[in-house]
């Protein structure tokens, strides 16, 4: 058992040796005006030549540069000239911290044992000191949704913004929702060569579960125990409206039977996943329901479909109306988000800048964050990040400042770290 | 009570003791002989003496179990049974060449180790793999069921080929009888044809768990068996082999899943001098051109697919458009493979006792010549068995074995009524019954105007209907001539019976009953008419049903006609050429006969060239993935031992796989398939075009020298196995070092054996032993002699470094490490060592060994001069590996050009096809895509994708092959509503789907660990 311990401490310091930690920004201490930039707001409208203004982490003014003037002396004036300026990116539905090595078990915290665990929050096991946060970070993702994984009822999630010295001042907002992974209609075998699908037989025994569960905390929420029940005293949220509740749901019968779930307990509920949500936007709609769209960057949910149908699908549900926003998976996958906003454009019929709001506005909107965040408009938080170019293109999207509640962020990371180490050793410029 | 149970005893003995003469004489007899000639005379028959002639009015003349005489002047001598057929058809009975009638299936073991299996568990000087069994020979376990053989007789067949159905190589099988002798009488002969098939059956030993590991078993068991023939039976004892040797001269019977594993069991015989029968799946019409060149013959099942249940439409987008079109075709696949003229029998394997004749009916409906049906049924497999001297027809001499049936054998209202088994009578449906069907005059007592409808006696479908159109249904039973009748008046709501008894009388029936008070009453039944229905049903079957077209490959966005080369002329591009000229504006690049013709400005448009409009738009070379895993069947590890460099890829190509065709619209024209990355040395490589429509080998990259995939680190020494998986060798980096050295010794020791045995004199070969040949150490030599070239999955720097020194140890060119992430951290040594990397762009963190992984890998190795080509090892990411090489120009600053070639030029260099493909030159491979903006952009799209010249993708014939996978679906899915409504028992949702492949799946589908 020593011996397994020292190696484990041996294998943490070698990794080490090569990446500096990187310090916490301090609290914004000064006006910051972000001078001549190109805006995308986050809600469809671009300021050309822009002036954004932010104090005490909260966006002052937001206004085209030309029609303003800057009277305090005190103020920092970055001159960003033809440079991008955006709110920061908001990733939903990630175990971003959770998680560190996937394959390595000691670093996973996603995943507890259980059915049914409202009670397990990710909040607890966030890991600001993750080497992987911060290579999300630089790519302008300044907020996250992070969900436990697994189970029928995963846990609780919490939104947390990227760049804190601990968990606690990490949160942004904690238990926003609860998540619930909802039965599949049909049943999965697998075998040599791949496998079957036939139908769930145990759907309704499963449903019946869940109803039972939801039945018997709603009755216990109503009165105080003695005998407190962690799991049903964390969902009364739910019952109260104070959580969202997220159903994960990816086929059509799922999803619309997941909406009907969700409203035969008058919860506020969001689909997470959704990916043929596209086939029943009528009932998303009528119902008032968002959808946390899962990675487009895959590949068809059969032979039949069209080749670029999970491409499209944000087009196809902006059609419909319906309010959605898109997700990557995983964790230190977050960093490409920006890029599925940009494949929504090449494949649907929508502009850069509406893509752009389903990784900002509509996320802060579908995560109850939008009074403070999402868009950058005056008396919002400073979440605001500059690119060298368009964000949504890997070819241009490069981040040179980004500001979360006003403090600037430091952009390095492990990676970088490594890079300048071996460009210095082969000379490379 | 006493009465009942003296008859139970008393039958048995009876049957015992009455046998045809020349039975079984080495046998006692308890009691007094019953020896009987079996002399008969089968008379005024329609005869089909085999599958093309028949003959009226004439006579057969059985003895003793043998056809003694046939046709229409036949003398028969007196003291012969004459048994009259007045009416009547007799044919040659069934042959079923793939059975396995009368064995018990090899219970399935559990391997109870902790940990995998090596080595075979059988005890006995055997073959080292369990899967090897040769040795079976079927007889020896055969033992006749009646149950089995009554439905085997029921159905028209009177022998059968059976064999154990376990086992990569089964053994033999034997010939034998579907009746109820002694199993000495029924087996016709033993070790009639030896068996083989790709699934390795009960064997627990681990090896092989691929498709392509069961093909170079095959492969490497035919050479040991010729080692061993010449020679290598001094050095060691195997009865496996031995047994193999023996029976290689036999018809080879080879069972596949599928049409393509058709063309590779033939593949396998070519390279061995066997020309295998084929037991294919019923599929063979999706590539039947392909395999008619192979000239098999075949063993077809018609165990046709039901329709889905498709009322649900959630439900039924479950189910692939294949899914349907199989369906409506699978039934015309008898009539393609006659049509075709290839050789066939017919099996009744897979299909269940009552879909047997429906299915046999239906294929003829959809085409199938009948006389063909027979001859696959008759004549074929007795040709094929080597039993023609005995079954297959009705001739002098051969055994007394056919089907006497009320009508012609495939004519729907026909009934068999006995088959005769070597000489003896087996009933099948009772000819009194069968004769009963039609309509009757029906008085009770008095009272008349009653019509009884004897639809199907033997189903109890029987009906009377009175004079006001009431209806009653009616339990009828006949037992020899005697009649019993029960049914309730329709308008006692009592329901209480009518029971009446009768008796048969010619065409009428009359008795008496009770009714329910218990009063007697008299009844007669007179038969009208039975004529009517007949002819309607032989108008009936003038109709052909119609089914869609095959298309290629039989999937969804297939093509109904394979396209062609064209000449194109791209017009006023931009052209990224790749070449010294760098990005050209305005530009014209001219295509033929599969080559770029002309790159240039004002190209003028040659006759009969298309003309693609190309203003605005970028016109690059195909994208090159070094590392893909899409196209393979069956497995894409032989993860099972640590070197396995004896299976190819190339025998697995799939040219069936969707992502072919969603990789052409991602731009990817060119796609290095790769073993997986479960062991070091895996398994040889395949480089393909994606020709989407193609067959497998037309799908191959002509004049390529072969890969071969190595891999290194966590995935190899089983890190992520769990812990079941601890002990095969390496465990530890230090081991995997010594495996690769410890396979390259072997192999240059190996390569002296045989060049001192190709040195010798020719005289002197015949006093010695060949080498053993190895097909494992044959593609490690071939290494050696730089006649194959390795890519290798590695992670960090320490192991590769580690293999660039075997390499120089070794005197081999270490070619292309893959994935290497940690590539930047050597990529000097690497450029000093002249190796290619091939990476992804900026994955990291799925394991403990890409902790250090970082985007800017394949930007520092291109600017230390290392050729760096980006891989997908994944089917999505494979169609956006022109985004993923952008991705080093925002990490590391390449650019567009040098990043442009990491997914084009750079793998063509890697992969030695750079005078090929890569870039847009005239003269090299017409690999080119069309692009709507900058291919580096997140916002381009590929609009025209061309492999040599062929157009395999458009946006706009994209947007036909949508219409008509809808148009189809809409049409087979109203086909199968109505194909239900009509009666067809519908199947359930129970679809099958294909994994998708990356580096570390294992063969049961589950993850090893991340890439």
């Amino acid at each position: 058992m020593k011996k397994i311990f020292s190696s484990i401490l041996f294998s943490l310091f070698i990794s080490s040796l090569h990446s500096q930690t990187i310090p916490v920004a301090p609290k914004q201490d000064s006006l910051i005006i972000l001078m001549n930039g190109i805006a995308h707001l986050g809600n469809g409208e671009v300021i050309e030549n822009s002036a954004i203004g932010f104090e005490n982490g909260k966006i002052t003014f937001v206004a085209d540069a030309r029609t303003i003037r800057i009277e305090q002396s005190s103020a920092k004036i970055i001159n960003i000239y033809g440079k991008h300026v955006y709110p920061g990116l908001i990733a939903c539905n990630t175990d971003l911290g959770l998680n560190e090595i996937e394959a390595a078990r000691a670093t996973r915290d996603a995943n507890e044992v259980g059915d049914f665990n409202p009670n397990i929050r990710s909040i607890i096991a966030y890991n600001t000191d993750s080497k992987v946060i911060p290579t999300v970070r630089s790519n302008g993702i300044l907020l996250a949704q992070v969900v436990p994984q697994g189970g029928i009822i995963s846990g609780s999630s919490s939104v947390v913004q990227l760049d804190a010295w601990n968990w606690e001042d990490a949160q942004y907002k904690t238990d926003e929702g609860i998540h619930l992974n909802f039965p599949s209609f049909y049943s999965y075998h697998f075998n040599e060569d791949g496998g079957s699908i036939g139908v769930n037989e145990h759907y309704t025994d499963e449903m019946q579960n869940i109803r039972n569960f939801f039945d018997e905390a709603k009755a216990y929420t109503q009165t105080a125990h003695e005998n407190v029940n962690l799991k049903f005293e964390a969902m009364s949220g739910l019952f109260n409206g104070k959580k969202k509740l997220f159903l994960h749901a990816d086929g059509v019968k799922e999803i619309t039977a997941a909406v009907l779930f969700a409203k035969s307990y008058k919860m506020n509920c969001v689909i997470v996943g959704g990916s043929e949500a596209w086939k029943c936007t009528d009932v998303l709609v009528a119902n008032h329901v968002s959808v946390i769209l899962g990675r487009i960057q895959s590949l068809p949910g059969s032979d039949d479909e069209d080749y670029d149908l999970p491409y499209k699908t944000p087009a196809l549900l902006k059609k419909a109306g319906v309010d959605f926003c898109l997700s990557m998976d995983g964790f230190w996958q977050q960093r490409n988000l920006p890029f599925l906003a940009g494949e929504a454009v090449a494949y649907g019929n929508m502009t850069p800048e509406e893509a752009l709001m389903y990784i900002t506005s509509n996320a802060a909107h579908i995560l109850g964050i939008d009074n403070t965040t999402g868009t950058l408009a005056e008396g919002k938080d400073a979440n605001i990040i500059v690119s060298d170019g368009d964000i949504l293109d890997m070819k241009t999207n490069n981040i040179i400042y980004a500001f979360i509640q006003g403090r600037e962020i430091n952009l390095n990371n492990k990676q970088k770290d490594l890079y300048e180490i071996y460009k210095e050793k082969y000379g490379i410029k | 009570m006493k009465k009942i149970i003296l008859a139970a005893l008393f039958l048995p003995i009876l049957i015992l003791n009455s046998k045809i003469s020349s039975a079984q004489q080495t046998f006692p007899v308890n009691g007094v002989h019953d020896e009987r000639e079996g002399y008969y005379a089968f008379i005024n028959a329609t005869i089909a003496v085999d599958y093309k002639t028949l003959l009226s009015n004439a006579t057969l003349l059985i003895h003793d179990g043998k056809i003694v005489a046939v046709g229409n002047a036949v003398t028969i001598p007196a003291g012969v049974t004459e048994i009259d057929c007045k009416g009547k058809f007799i044919y040659p009975s069934f042959i079923d060449l793939f059975s396995n009638y009368g064995i018990v299936k090899t219970e399935t073991q559990n391997n109870n180790q902790q940990g995998p299996q090596f080595i075979s568990n059988k005890s006995g000087a055997y073959n080292w793999n369990q899967a090897i069994m040769p040795e079976v020979n079927g007889v020896d376990f055969f033992h006749g069921d009646e149950k089995q053989a009554e439905n085997l007789r029921s159905l028209g067949f009177g022998a059968v080929l059976t064999h154990r159905m376990d086992g990569i190589m089964r053994g033999t099988g034997a010939v034998v009888l579907a009746g109820n002798e002694s199993d000495n009488e029924m087996i016709v002969r033993g070790n009639v044809a030896s068996f083989y098939s790709f699934n390795k059956g009960t064997s627990t030993q681990d090896y092989p768990s691929s498709l392509m590991g069961s093909i170079a078993l095959l492969r490497q068991t035919f050479y040991d068996a010729q080692w061993y023939k010449s020679g290598g039976s001094n050095e060691e004892k195997n009865i496996s082999l031995e047994a193999l040797n023996s029976q290689l001269s036999l018809p080879q019977i080879f069972q596949v899943d599928n049409d393509l594993s058709i063309l590779r069991a033939d593949k396998i015989g070519d390279e061995f001098g066997i020309k295998f029968i084929i037991k294919g799946a019923g599929d063979e019409y999706k590539r039947l051109d392909e395999i008619k060149t192979t000239s098999v013959a075949l063993i077809v099942p018609i165990n046709f697919p039901k329709p889905y249940n498709v009322n649900d439409p959630n439900d039924a987008d479950l189910i692939s458009l294949e899914e349907m079109m199989n369906w409506e075709q699978a039934p015309a696949n008898l009539f393609r493979i006659d049509k075709a003229g290839i050789n066939f029998c017919i099996t009744k394997q897979g299909c269940s006792d009552d879909a047997f004749w429906k299915n046999l009916r239906k294929a003829i409906a959809y085409g199938l010549n009948p006389a063909d049906a027979l001859k696959a049924l008759t004549y074929t497999p007795a040709q094929l068995s080597g039993e023609w001297n005995n079954l297959g027809s009705l001739e002098k001499g051969k055994l007394a074995n056919f089907i006497i049936c009320s009508d012609s054998i495939f004519n729907d209202e026909n009934i068999i009524y006995q088959n005769w088994v070597k000489g003896k009578m087996y009933r099948v449906n009772d000819e009194q019954i069968s004769s009963l069907k039609g309509t009757y005059d029906f008085t009770l007592n008095r009272m008349g105007a009653i019509k009884l409808s004897i639809e199907n006696p033997s189903s109890n479908s029987v009906q009377l209907e009175f004079h006001d159109s009431t209806k009653a249904d009616v339990k009828f039973s006949l037992n020899d001539n005697l009649i019993s009748l029960s049914f309730a008046m329709p308008k006692d709501s009592t329901k209480q019976l009518y029971r009446l008894n009768g008796f048969i009388e010619g065409d009428n029936f009359s008795g008496k009953g009770l009714d329910p008070k218990g009063n007697e009453v008299v009844w007669t039944a007179t038969r009208t008419s039975d004529e009517s229905e007949k002819n309607d049903s032989t108008k009936k079957e003038n109709k052909n049903p119609e089914f869609g077209k095959v298309i290629y490959p039989f999937c969804a966005y297939g093509w109904d006609t394979i396209p062609k080369q064209e000449t194109v002329l791209f017009k006023n591009a931009t052209v990224w050429t790749n070449e010294a000229e760098g990005n050209l504006e305005n530009t014209d690049v001219l295509i033929s006969n599969g080559k770029i013709q002309q790159v240039g400005k004002n190209i003028s448009v040659p006759a009969n060239a298309r003309v693609i409009d190309a203003t605005g738009k970028f016109l690059t070379s195909g994208i090159i993935d070094e590392h893909s895993h899409i196209a393979i069947s069956q497995g894409v590890n032989e993860g099972t031992q640590s070197v396995t460099s004896e299976v190819r890829i190339g025998d697995v190509v799939s040219s069936e796989d969707i992502n072919i065709y969603r990789n052409l619209a991602g731009g990817v024209t060119t796609s290095h398939l790769l073993h997986g990355s479960s062991n070091t040395i895996g398994g040889q490589t395949q480089l393909i075009k994606l020709r989407w429509g193609y067959a497998p080998e037309q799908m191959k990259f002509a004049g390529w020298t072969g890969f071969i995939k190595f891999a290194l680190g966590e995935n190899v020494k089983q890190s992520n196995w769990g812990d079941r998986n601890t002990v095969r060798f390496p465990q530890t980096r230090m081991g995997v070092e010594q495996t690769m050295f410890d396979g390259f010794i072997r192999a240059r020791k190996y390569q002296s054996d045989w060049n001192k045995w190709n040195s010798t004199a020719a005289k002197n070969k015949t006093i010695l032993t060949a080498p053993r040949r190895d097909l494992e150490l044959d593609a490690l030599s071939e290494i050696l002699d730089g006649k194959r070239f390795i890519t290798c999955h590695s992670y960090v720097q320490s192991e590769i470094n580690m293999l660039m020194h075997v390499a120089d140890s070794m005197h081999f060119q270490m070619n292309t490490f893959t994935h290497i992430l940690e590539g930047y951290k050597v990529a000097d040594k690497m450029k000093a060592h002249g190796v290619y990397a091939s990476s992804f762009s900026d994955w990291w963190a799925y394991k403990y060994e890409v902790y250090d992984a970082i985007p800017y890998n394949a930007a520092i190795l291109t600017k230390v001069g290392v050729i760096t080509a980006i891989n997908s090892d994944d089917a999505e990411m494979a169609r956006r590996l022109n985004q993923e090489s952008a991705k080093s120009i925002k990490y590391g600053g390449l650019t567009e050009i040098e990043a442009w070639k990491l997914c084009t030029l750079n793998p063509a260099k890697m992969l030695h096809v750079d005078d090929k493909t890569g870039s847009i030159k005239a003269g090299k491979d017409a690999d080119l895509v069309l692009w709507n903006n900058n291919p580096l952009s997140i916002y381009a799209k590929p609009e025209y994708t061309f492999v040599d010249g062929i157009c395999f993708f458009s946006l706009q014939l994209d947007l036909q092959k949508r219409d008509f996978i809808h148009t189809e679906r809409t049409r087979i899915i109203n086909e199968m509503l109505n194909a239900i409504k009509n009666g067809e028992q519908p199947q359930d949702l129970n679809l099958n789907f294909n994994l998708l492949y990356d580096c570390d799946m294992l063969c049961d589908g589950s993850q090893i660990g991340a890439q």
